[in-house]
């Protein structure tokens, strides 16, 4: 308890305002993250917990195209350096690890940040608008982030989940119509998004099951395998992350439920799946799946982009097994390059946001759809592939000309296109300013 | 020696507001961040000191309190739209009237037994936001402070104006519990933990003191959630079982019977962090010294306390203090 003489309480205050007027006397820092030799950027991913198994290599595979970069010389000379943060895909520590990035390590922009809910909490609560802060390529496909007046330094990196869902009810219409369609969304912004985009295309569905995130067990998923047989669905559609899927089909496969799946592609990577489910046989369970994808099958070796991220993989990754999470990665680190370089030779956050809003379509990546950014929207990738899955988790193409699926996150049309792409840059290192 | 008068210590309290309100307006942001937090572990761990040092009833699960607070305040103002300063009154009263009903236990029971019972909340408790789609599962709920008056001016940040408000609450909360301490309530408390059979014999109702204790904690606890929730988010990874933990260490190393030391348990908890975080940086930025580091010192920290100064710094500063009065 509070007990200080009357002298030793006017002593008390004398030292308490001294010690004021003294701090008063620091000045505050100021915030950059670029030095002469060096650009410093941010990313929080779940490197260790139950979402940590495929996204813990998002990060390392951006810092893997990194070093890459940096050995070929950098940007206008200077290295970029990645400062990886744990969040552990919870809201808390993205706010906590955000903190420590822009306040501790001073970066200059965060890149590759994973998870509606974190980076919304994140933007919110941290105030990346109002510190003019970029956050570059987002791995999360809601829509809203795309909304320039509310996430105005945020730029997209994936479709969103409205246009996937539109993309994927354009070919349910196509190939099943008739059929019962069942749907599983996860009960958020995730699922909120897929399902705004499944009810603007027109699709409704038989039984819908929306789980709250971190529920998913393989009890729960045998009460949703009950249901979904229960309703007679034939087609049954996904908007869940890894584990979820995972228990889904494990539980489906034990009550020998088999309908048609047509799974999300955020929780459809084959080797994800047989980390989570601890099984390397798992990825059968994906047999005859359809799913969609913007980016080219990490197995299929004849594309020139997946040849090359192998071949940063294999030398600057540890050559950790290469999947959907690792191409996720090393072309979120070559769109980083691109913007930094349009930004200048002298960047600052505003230029590198006015090069990705300005030149941001032109920038070259391994994607088949055209990225979607403008001075009024920062989406992300505008289409999807349609694929199959076989035994061993390899996604085809359903038609042999790869259609591109192509539309935005409102009500705007589903249009199919022919797959477009520019050339990889010579040794994969872009030079465009 | 003597203590404070109630009006001085208002007047030795605001001059300490105003300290910090000039200190902020000059230190870096990540400063500001942590003054906010130290301002609300600061609460945390004198809802603690009242409860324990004061009742003398241990509570390993107080976290809980902290959860309940803020999922108070948080579903106050997303689902009945009520203002933000007034969710903190819901925080409290949510908070205290779970401490009611756990103190009604916390009566019957004691020692281990009310710290199990306290500890189990804490387990189950998070999980509950898994199972109601209205507490946001994993993601949680957003709990917002709004934005700091326009006449602040431009530079005044949103980091600021969360050490602004935690700082005044906690100023505030502390006065009131130092003057509730001081009363006959906290005297009540003091026989209980003393000898809870003589403060019966003294005319002390054992139950009801012990039970109001427990409502009273849980309601500054309740508080604390919610300017924690402010600062962060409202969701189970917000509220761990280590944060139980947490607010207990920092009561040891405040001495548990110190109000005053509250401050610099809260204190010492977040300058830990960083001093491991500049050892690691000294020995080759490696993830394991800065991940185990904080917990290797805090555990030392805590065992030193416990050896050589059982009932805080605080509270030896003020024996020595009292001893050089005497000659």
């Amino acid at each position: 308890m509070i007990s200080l003489g009357r002298k030793k309480s006017v002593l008390a205050a004398v030292a308490v305002t001294s010690f004021a007027l003294v701090a008063s006397a620091v000045p505050a820092n100021a915030v950059d993250g670029v030095s002469a030799t060096e650009i410093k950027l941010g990313i929080t991913v779940p490197q260790t917990g139950p979402a940590a198994t495929g996204y813990n290599k998002v990060a390392p595979a951006m810092k893997a195209y990194f070093d890459y970069i940096n050995a070929s010389g950098g940007v206008y000379g200077r290295k970029i350096k990645l400062v990886i943060k744990d969040d552990g895909y919870k809201t808390q520590s993205a706010i906590d690890a955000t903190n420590d990035l822009l306040l501790q390590d001073k970066v200059f922009a965060l890149v590759g940040q994973l998870g509606t809910a974190n980076h919304i909490a994140v933007a919110s609560k941290v105030q990346l608008a109002k510190r003019g802060v970029p956050s570059l390529f987002l791995n999360t496909g809601f829509s809203e982030f795309a909304d320039k007046s509310k996430y105005p330094t945020s730029f997209m990196h994936f479709p969103s989940y409205a246009t996937e869902a539109k993309v994927l009810s354009t070919y349910i219409k196509d190939n099943f119509a008739g059929k019962k369609a069942c749907l599983l969304a996860q009960a958020d912004d995730f699922g909120d998004d897929a399902a705004r985009g499944f009810a603007t295309a027109g699709i409704t569905f038989g039984e819908t099951v929306r789980y709250v995130s971190g529920s998913q067990s393989s009890a729960a998923a045998a009460g949703w395998v009950q249901k979904f047989a229960g309703a007679k669905c034939e087609v049954v559609v996904t908007f869940s992350v890894t584990t979820a899927t995972t228990v889904l089909l494990g539980a489906a496969a034990a009550l020998k439920f088999a309908p048609q799946w047509i799974l999300g592609s955020v929780g459809a990577d084959p080797t994800t799946i047989r980390i989570a489910s601890g099984n390397p046989q798992a990825a059968a369970l994906l047999s005859n799946a359809i799913s969609a994808s913007w980016l080219p099958d990490a197995a299929d070796t004849s594309d020139r982009f997946v040849k090359f991220f192998r071949e940063v993989n294999a030398k600057y990754n540890n050559n950790v097994d290469f999947d959907a999470n690792v191409m996720v990665g090393m072309n979120a680190g070559m769109l980083t390059v691109q913007a930094l370089r349009a930004a200048g030779s002298n960047p600052t956050r505003q230029s590198l946001i006015n090069a990705i809003e300005t030149k941001g379509r032109t920038f070259v990546s391994a994607a088949f759809a055209p990225y979607g950014v403008s001075d009024s929207t920062h989406a992300g990738y505008t289409g999807f592939w349609i694929g199959k899955f076989n035994a061993s988790g390899a996604l085809s193409p359903v038609d042999t000309g790869r259609t591109i699926y192509v539309t935005d996150s409102a009500a705007g049309p589903v249009n199919k296109v022919a797959p477009k792409r520019a050339k990889l840059p010579a040794k994969g290192i872009p030079t465009n300013s | 020696m003597h203590k404070l008068s109630t009006k001085k210590a208002f007047i030795a309290y605001a001059l300490f507001g105003w300290a910090l309100v000039l200190v902020a307006d000059r230190v870096s942001e990540l400063r500001v961040y942590q003054g906010a937090t130290i301002a609300i572990l600061t609460l945390a761990i004198a809802s603690i000191i009242l409860l324990t040092g004061y009742s003398g009833q241990v509570s390993l699960g107080h976290g809980a309190f902290l959860a309940i607070g803020a999922y108070g305040a948080a579903i106050a103002q997303s689902y009945w739209g009520s203002p933000f300063w007034f969710t903190f009154l819901i925080a409290i009263l949510v908070s205290a009237a779970f401490g009611f009903i756990l103190g009604f236990a916390a009566g019957r029971l004691s020692g281990p037994y009310i710290a199990g019972t306290t500890l189990a909340l804490a387990v189950g408790l998070p999980t509950l936001a898994n199972q109601f789609a209205f507490l946001g599962g994993e993601t949680g709920l957003v709990y917002d402070a709004g934005s700091p008056p326009a006449r602040f001016g431009e530079e005044f940040t949103l980091y600021k104006w969360f050490f602004w408000i935690a700082a005044l609450v906690v100023l505030i909360s502390i006065f009131l519990l130092r003057n509730l301490l001081n009363s006959r309530f906290g005297r009540n408390w003091k026989a209980l933990r003393a000898n809870p059979t003589a403060a019966a014999l003294a005319g002390v109702n054992v139950a009801s003191s012990k039970i109001l204790a427990f409502t009273i904690s849980a309601g500054v606890a309740g508080l604390a959630g919610a300017l924690l929730g402010m600062i962060s988010i409202v969701a189970p990874s917000a509220f761990p079982l280590s944060l139980s933990f947490t607010i207990i260490t920092g009561a040891v190393l405040a001495g548990v019977t110190s109000l005053l030391g509250s401050m610099l348990g809260a204190v010492v908890l977040v300058v830990v962090p960083e001093i491991a975080d500049a050892i690691a940086h000294r020995l080759g930025d490696s993830e394991k010294i800065s991940t185990n580091l904080p917990g290797f010192i805090v555990s030392a920290l805590l065992i030193l306390t416990v050896l050589f100064s059982p009932n805080g710094p605080a509270e030896a500063m003020r024996k020595r203090r009292e001893a050089h009065a005497k000659h």
